[in-house]
């Protein structure tokens, strides 16, 4: 291709060397020469992106239009599916259910992981091996921390709770934590935080780490005591950690599913279904495949949603 | 002569053409045959666990002893509860299998209705099924006038374990054998220092079991098959009599606080009958006669028993629920003739005898009954003698069977006949849409 970059007719229209549109069209032309190479950079990411996301997800907003019962003909009863979700009592419910367990469970894990990360700041350089015990068991599986939860809860004298507080001389407030469609969802919100305390426990440690070292030489410098630097430069600096730490702790409590299906199975009396249980159930063992991917749907929505201000932040800072 | 002389030649021609062409064929069946055995992979789908996967196992490694030219390729699904979603995943997701297990007639019908399943009445006359399996287990395993599953095993579902030195401890010389009895149990064993006469894992289905048999002992089979089949409401006064028979169970102190029960399934309650020994009765399927031995350790017979659900006086005393498992072959399994050997395996001594050690009834006339334990006899004999129905909740529509037992779950939070009849109610507009 010929070089036009410096023919008469742009040179009169007043494109010069160095000005700002020359600069603009020589980065146009950086970009075509280079775009191939960064499609084939990319594609494997792209491709692998397309067949793991795009595919499901056009897949099941296509099967939320049809009507999927067992291994039945589908039959397309447009947007029959989402009509019969908001009339099902048993759906309504699990609306309500989900958004006391994603606020419950993002509350208490961000929360006790703030206050695990600002006491691993603050410890001694000798208490390194707790504090890597204390991130390990944080990183056990839901499926695992399910059966360990069931042990705890276990209505019998076998209930490590039970025991404890039967040990305490408070026999009266043995319970059958799990049993009880008042206290099912709480205990089950407790388990569910004590096993997503890891990763804000992380995040934000992580982001204590990165407080710069002379913010709090200079502190240390000025006089302030322990407390208040904790108060007034970690807790502010770890800010950007702890937004982090609840917008993904938010969308995986949306999501929740392994903890409840181990622990409760969605009861008593459908008192722990949330949506994401409902979908499961709906799908998998009723095989209504449309009707599971309907509420799949709404979920999806409601973690857009939720996505929606991190999204607009995390521009708004890139900016 | 001539034209006889010129026909002789001519037969003889044809004779030996046919001659040769017979010989042939046998020659090219006969190759096959030698050399088609029962061999290749034989692919089987399975969803059992625990002890009884054990006990499929033995099954299988003898079958293969038998059939040195077969592989087995196990499909595993794994997971908890009513297990047809998996079940269904993995077929319509690809997977190709020769044979599955299967104890849902509702599910078998969902296959069959969707093609994917091969009648087997060829197979039930070339093997002689018809001298091994009586004629109404073929019955439980047919749609229609086609045979499609063979029944294995099958468990009395009316019947209560219990362990005997619980019963000693309360100064009880037999199990009860009237409900008379069988509620003036409950103080005394309560008296004894049991948290609770009667365990009743109410987590996902396993408190349905009492209201089926108490069904059954109080309106019939008829009325029970009726009722899978949407046939009556569950509204009817035979199901409000059915569950107020349960009310009268739950206010006799049987079973403890509803918290309780809602918290634990089957397995939790058996723990707490065997071995925490704070419980006493468990009305389960015969997979407990197998955990009681192989996981419990315990003597049957010895340390464990099996009682017939006690006798209302209501007419309906010679009923029983029950449940069975069958093998069903798939029309889409590459390798048919292994999956039919497969099947014949299951109803052969060797197979039913090793059911029989495990603790599971064999329905083959091939078994040894002697192996059978004393838990398992009683079983047996009376399934033998009784009227039989299949376990409700495996007949139910999936969406039906999940709404009749979170609305159970309502019933032993408040088993007063208000909410009896709230609770029938919900139900019964449930099976309005789902049949």
């Amino acid at each position: 291709m010929a070089d036009t970059s410096a023919s008469p007719v742009r040179e009169a229209a007043g494109v010069m060397q160095g000005s700002p549109l020359a600069a603009g069209i020589k980065g146009r032309r950086r970009l075509l020469r280079d775009t191939p190479a960064a499609l084939i950079l990319i594609a494997p990411v792209i491709v692998l992106f397309a067949i793991a996301v795009i595919y499901p997800l056009v897949e099941t907003i296509r099967l939320s239009f049809w009507d999927i019962q067992g291994l039945r003909k589908p039959a397309f009863i447009g947007f029959g599916n989402y009509a019969r979700l908001f009339a099902d009592a048993a759906f309504r419910n699990t609306l309500l259910t989900t958004l006391i367990f994603t606020i419950g469970t993002t509350v208490i894990s961000v929360a006790i992981g703030w206050v695990l990360a600002m006491l691993c700041a603050f410890a001694p350089q000798q208490t390194l091996p707790f504090r890597v015990m204390i991130f390990a068991a944080f990183g056990i599986s839901e499926a695992v921390s399910g059966y360990m939860w069931i042990g705890i809860y276990r209505p019998d004298a076998g209930g490590l709770l039970n025991s404890l507080i039967q040990l305490l001389g408070f026999p009266g407030f043995a319970h059958a934590w799990l049993g009880d469609a008042n206290t099912a969802l709480w205990a089950l919100i407790v388990a569910a935080s004590w096993s997503g305390v890891g990763l804000p426990l992380m995040l934000i440690f992580a982001a204590i780490q990165a407080i710069p070292k002379s913010v709090l030489e200079a502190a240390y410098m000025d006089g302030a005591k322990p407390l208040s630097t904790m108060r007034h430069i970690m807790m502010p600096l770890s800010m950007p950690g702890v937004r982090v730490a609840v917008f993904i702790n938010l969308l995986s409590a949306l999501r929740a599913f392994d903890i409840i299906y181990i622990l409760t199975g969605g009861g008593p009396v459908r008192s722990t279904e949330t949506v994401g249980y409902f979908m499961y159930r709906e799908s998998m063992t009723q095989f209504k495949l449309g009707y599971g991917a309907a509420a799949t749907v709404i979920l999806l929505l409601a973690v857009l949603i939720i996505s929606i201000p991190a999204i607009i932040q995390r521009t708004a800072g890139a900016k | 002569m001539t034209s006889s002389s010129k026909f002789v030649p001519e037969i003889g021609r044809r004779t030996l053409l046919a001659g040769a062409g017979s010989a042939a064929l046998l020659a090219v069946t006969g190759a096959a045959r030698a050399q088609d055995p029962v061999s290749g992979e034989l692919v089987v789908l399975n969803w059992l666990g625990g002890s009884e996967l054990e006990m499929m196992h033995a099954i299988h490694k003898a079958f293969l002893a038998k059939y040195p030219n077969v592989t087995i390729r196990e499909v595993a699904i794994t997971g908890q509860g009513d297990m047809r979603g998996g079940i269904r995943t993995a077929l319509m997701g690809g997977e190709v299998v020769d044979v599955l297990f299967n104890t849902w007639p509702a599910f078998r019908k969902e296959l069959a209705d969707a093609g994917m399943l091969r009648p087997i009445d060829d197979q039930w006359k070339s093997f002689g099924w018809d001298k091994l399996v009586s004629q109404s287990w073929k019955d439980l395993g047919s749609i229609g006038d086609k045979t499609y599953g063979l029944t294995y095993t099958f468990g009395d579902r009316s019947g209560i374990w219990y362990k005997k030195e619980h019963l000693a401890k309360a100064g009880i010389a037999e199990p009860p054998k009237t409900w008379d009895e069988f509620v003036a149990s409950f103080a005394k064993l309560t008296n004894a220092g049991y948290a609770a006469p009667i365990a009743i894992p109410g987590k996902y289905w396993a408190h349905a079991e009492w209201f089926e048999t108490l069904l059954l002992r109080t309106a019939g089979v008829e009325t029970a098959a009726k009722l899978g089949a949407h046939e009556i409401p569950w509204t009817d006064p035979a199901v409000k009599t059915a569950l107020t028979k349960y009310a009268e169970m739950l206010t006799s102190g049987c079973c403890g606080a509803p918290n309780t029960m809602l918290a634990n399934d089957w397995d939790g309650e058996a723990d707490q009958v065997f071995q925490a020994n704070a419980k006493n009765y468990l009305l389960i399927g015969m997979w407990m006669n197998n955990r009681a031995k192989n996981d419990y350790k315990l003597v049957e017979g010895k340390d464990y028993g099996l009682f017939q659900f006690p006798s209302l006086g209501m007419g309906h005393d010679d009923t029983s629920s029950v449940d069975a498992k069958e093998l069903l072959v798939t029309t889409n399994g590459p390798n048919p003739k292994a999956a039919d050997a497969f099947l014949d395996f299951w109803t052969s001594a060797e197979a039913a005898n090793i059911l029989a050690k495990a603790g599971y009834a064999s329905p083959s006339s091939n078994v040894d009954a002697s192996l059978y334990g004393e838990a398992q006899k009683v079983a047996t004999q009376a399934v033998a003698s009784s009227k039989l129905q299949f376990v409700l909740g495996d007949l139910l529509p999936g969406d039906l069977v999940d709404e009749y037992r979170v609305q159970l779950q309502k019933f032993l939070q408040d088993p007063s006949t208000a909410n009896i009849d709230t609770v029938l109610a919900a139900i019964e507009t449930k099976a309005q849409g789902s049949y």
